[in-house]
């Protein structure tokens, strides 16, 4: 019953303003539980740098095996692997399951690919977690890759008609008239953009949009980013990836990690982002993330399943829940879904932001976090659009990104959810408990297309 | 109408441009006297259909998905050559070639499928004074079949650029420009040099204007220009208006978009309380210089 729909048909509650929260339906304390063992993933590396000759099989294969090698999972038949890439080429439209039989998992594993944009890797752990809870499977592993470097490009759309016209020709005279079509324009090649279809604007220039809206500071956004820094490198000093990290093609850490940036050297850079703004323009690369290739994995189980094999259980899926906003003539920012998502998922829960000890807000720009933050903290904004009474709240910046964010370790889009779910999985384990409860933690994933996926985690 | 021309299929444009240039060069060489009322016939053409291929072509260009129901744009380039078959007629009072598309005013009344078979009129109306020539009204309007059920209607008006004629009123001054402040963009434009070729492709409608910097040059524009109804269906495509089973929509062209061209783009949507859409306003600029290209509105009726 932890089907999404039947939640919402059975169980909805209306709000006041007609938003319908899906609530946690009667059985669900009867599902059993589902459980994140560990995660694998590969340093991230900016596009064009150590992984630029590596494809998305590559990379997922490597982090596949790095699990694999962690757990002693060599020939074991897992339950389901779930991943995906948002820049795939239409060859790889097995491509999980490729990489499953490249790895050193049992040949008869079953993989499914899927896709939802930088979203991908937490709707793959949620997918899987369900599919655990409801006993269809005992262990699964969800996990996601991307490469900027080495993205498709495809022919353009009238070479791309000409030849599937060609390939319909049956006499040598359609095929030559066909032929004759080719102009030399049509060998212009087609490449992936980060432009959201409907509004040809890029992520960056809607976020910016958003930024401005919200008058995040240039400030405030660059304090944001150097504490990414800061705390990835911390966390790097302190060996906190040591059981997360498998080096790949050189790399034993995030190559866009710069532990020596500064106020004053990010207050440098121009704005890359929102140039019609004017004085407005506040987003640089440096408050921005790059475009960034890598892979990352989570290995998820029922407790019976990893207690058998003496394996560690690091925390609870708890919930999930995604949301999705009316981006596309500027209602609310592209990257502002997670603002709705996490207050309905909280309110399903029993939960406020007081509950949580730790808050993994994914920094797809500095302004994304700070303006989620700002909505939140707005009166106006929670009344007329979350339909609260009072404002969502505001979270103890302290618990925010501790161990650093995509602003410094870079997001290969697939690849972000699985590098988060690890890493708070490993970090609520190690907290332990919290004024007599588990330590609990919060992820918000924005994605392309106006959406967002947000998961609770509770530690053992 | 008091009379009314009856063609027996859809005229080709191709031809009615060839027309219009040697109508042109004729009244250049005879010099003749200008008429100044319209013909009063309309034109009718009768078991008028969608071509399914360029619907399909003109909807994926819109970056819309090519549905059954026929894009309101679309429906435009359907019955422009009836309504060009107007305006190619001897009486005819001002030259078609070279034209400037002022304004669009269209209902729709019911939604059109590409299998329906549909009887067009158009006809000209409202001839009159512009403070920089003289501009006329084209009405044009799809009937069912049996003609009992009007489904759309377009009124287009147009501007012939420079021509006089007497009898007609035009008004002194140009009304005040009003300031124009450009608000953030919902949305960019990025068009090429070819995409004046890609509607003529899809629409039919090959104004030499809007095909090379050399025909358009030939026509007295610097370089050439997008077509308005490329952009009114590339802004109809973003809205909510496939919803409704009947809605309006009307935009007024400023400036001409001179290819290749950056366009800036808002979009406002109206809702009820209840978050029904109920109309959309929207403005689009030179992302560059911020001249104001066109703006208009699309409600729900």
């Amino acid at each position: 019953m932890t089907n999404h729909s039947a939640a919402e048909n059975q169980h909805s509650v209306d709000t006041k303003h007609g938003a319908k929260v899906a609530s946690a339906p009667t059985s669900r304390a009867a599902l059993r539980k589902a459980v994140v063992v560990g995660g694998n993933r590969i340093p991230f590396a900016r596009s064009g740098g150590a992984y630029s000759h590596s494809s998305n099989q590559d990379m997922l294969t490597a982090a596949l095996d790095g699990l694999v090698a962690r757990f002693g999972l060599a020939d074991e038949e897992i339950g389901e692997v779930a991943a995906g890439a948002v820049l795939k080429h239409s060859r790889d439209f097995n491509l999980t399951r490729e990489a499953v039989l490249g790895s050193a998992l049992s040949a008869t594993t079953p993989a499914y690919d899927l896709q939802q944009a930088c979203a991908t890797g937490m709707e793959a752990v949620i997918g899987l977690s369900n599919k655990i809870k409801l006993g269809q499977i005992d262990s699964a592993i969800a996990g996601g890759v991307d490469s900027a470097s080495d993205a498709p490009i495809a022919v353009s759309e009238g070479l791309r008609a000409i030849l599937l016209d060609l390939n319909r020709a049956k006499t040598m005279g359609q095929k030559a008239k066909i032929i004759s079509r080719i102009r030399p324009k049509d060998l212009s090649p087609d490449a992936p953009s980060t432009g959201e279809p409907r509004t040809g604007l890029s992520m960056g220039e809607h976020q910016a949009l958003t930024t401005a809206q919200w008058k995040i500071s240039r400030e405030a956004q660059d304090e944001l980013a150097l504490a990414s820094h800061k705390n990835l490198a911390a966390a790097y000093d302190n060996h906190f990836f040591d059981d997360l990290i498998t080096p790949f093609r050189g790399l034993n850490r995030d190559s866009n990690l710069r532990a020596d940036t500064s106020m004053e050297k990010l207050a440098k850079l121009k704005p890359a982002f929102g140039k019609s703004l004017g004085d407005a323009a506040t987003m640089t690369a440096g408050n921005s993330t790059p475009l960034t290739d890598g892979a990352a994995t989570v290995l998820l189980a029922s407790e019976e399943w990893a207690t058998a094999r003496d394996l560690p259980i690091l925390a609870d899926i708890v919930d999930g829940e995604a949301a999705a906003v009316d981006f596309v003539h500027g209602k609310d920012g592209l990257l502002m879904a997670p603002a709705f998502a996490v207050p309905r998922l909280l309110a399903r829960n029993g939960l406020t932001l007081a509950d949580f000890d730790y808050f993994e807000i994914h920094e797809a720009f500095a302004g994304t976090v700070l303006s989620t933050l700002a909505a939140w903290e707005d009166e106006e904004f929670s009344k007329t659009r979350l339909g609260l009474d009072d404002a969502f709240g505001s979270i103890d910046r302290t618990k925010l990104n501790v161990n650093g964010s995509s602003l410094a370790a870079g997001h290969p889009f697939a690849a972000t959810g699985g590098r988060l779910v690890a890493s708070l999985a490993k970090m609520l384990h190690e907290r332990g408990q919290v004024d007599g409860r588990p330590a609990r933690g919060l992820i918000s994933v924005c994605a392309a297309g106006g959406q967002s996926v947000v998961i609770i985690m509770e530690g053992r | 109408m008091s009379e009314e021309t009856l063609l027996t299929e859809m005229p080709s444009l191709s031809k009615l441009y060839i027309n219009a240039a040697a109508a042109a060069a004729k009244s250049k060489l005879l010099r003749a006297q200008p008429v100044v009322a319209l013909p009063s016939r309309a034109v009718e053409v009768r078991g008028v259909q969608a071509n399914l291929a360029k619907v399909t072509e003109f909807a994926h260009l819109m970056g819309e998905p090519a549905r059954d129901v026929l894009p309101s744009g679309y429906l435009h380039a359907l019955v422009f050559p009836v309504a060009m078959s107007v305006m190619v007629q001897e009486d005819f009072p001002l030259p078609l070639l070279g034209m400037i598309h002022l304004r669009n005013q269209v209902e729709q009344l019911a939604p059109v499928l590409f299998t329906d078979k549909l009887t067009v009129r158009a006809w000209a109306r409202d001839l009159s004074g512009h403070r920089s020539g003289t501009q006329v009204q084209l009405v044009s309007e799809i009937h069912t079949a049996d003609g009992t059920e009007l489904l759309w209607r377009g009124i287009s008006t147009y501007l012939a650029k420079g021509v006089f004629l007497p009898g007609l009123d035009k008004p002194t001054a140009a009304p005040m420009r009003e300031d124009f402040v450009p608000p953030a963009p919902t949305a960019e434009w990025r068009l090429g040099v070819d995409t004046g070729r890609a509607y003529a492709a899809v629409s039919g409608d090959f104004n030499p204007i809007h095909l090379s910097v050399l025909t358009a040059k030939a026509l007295g524009l610097r370089r050439s220009i997008a077509h308005g109804m490329y952009a009114a269906s590339r802004v109809l495509a973003t809205v909510p208006s496939s919803k409704p089973h009947s809605f309006s929509w009307d935009i007024s062209f400023d400036s001409p978009i001179f290819l290749p061209a950056t366009v800036a783009l808002e979009v406002l949507d109206r809702e009820s309380e209840d978050g029904l859409w109920l109309g959309s306003e929207f403005t689009a600029w030179n992302a560059r210089s911020t001249r104001r290209f066109f703006s208009g509105t699309v409600t729900a009726d």
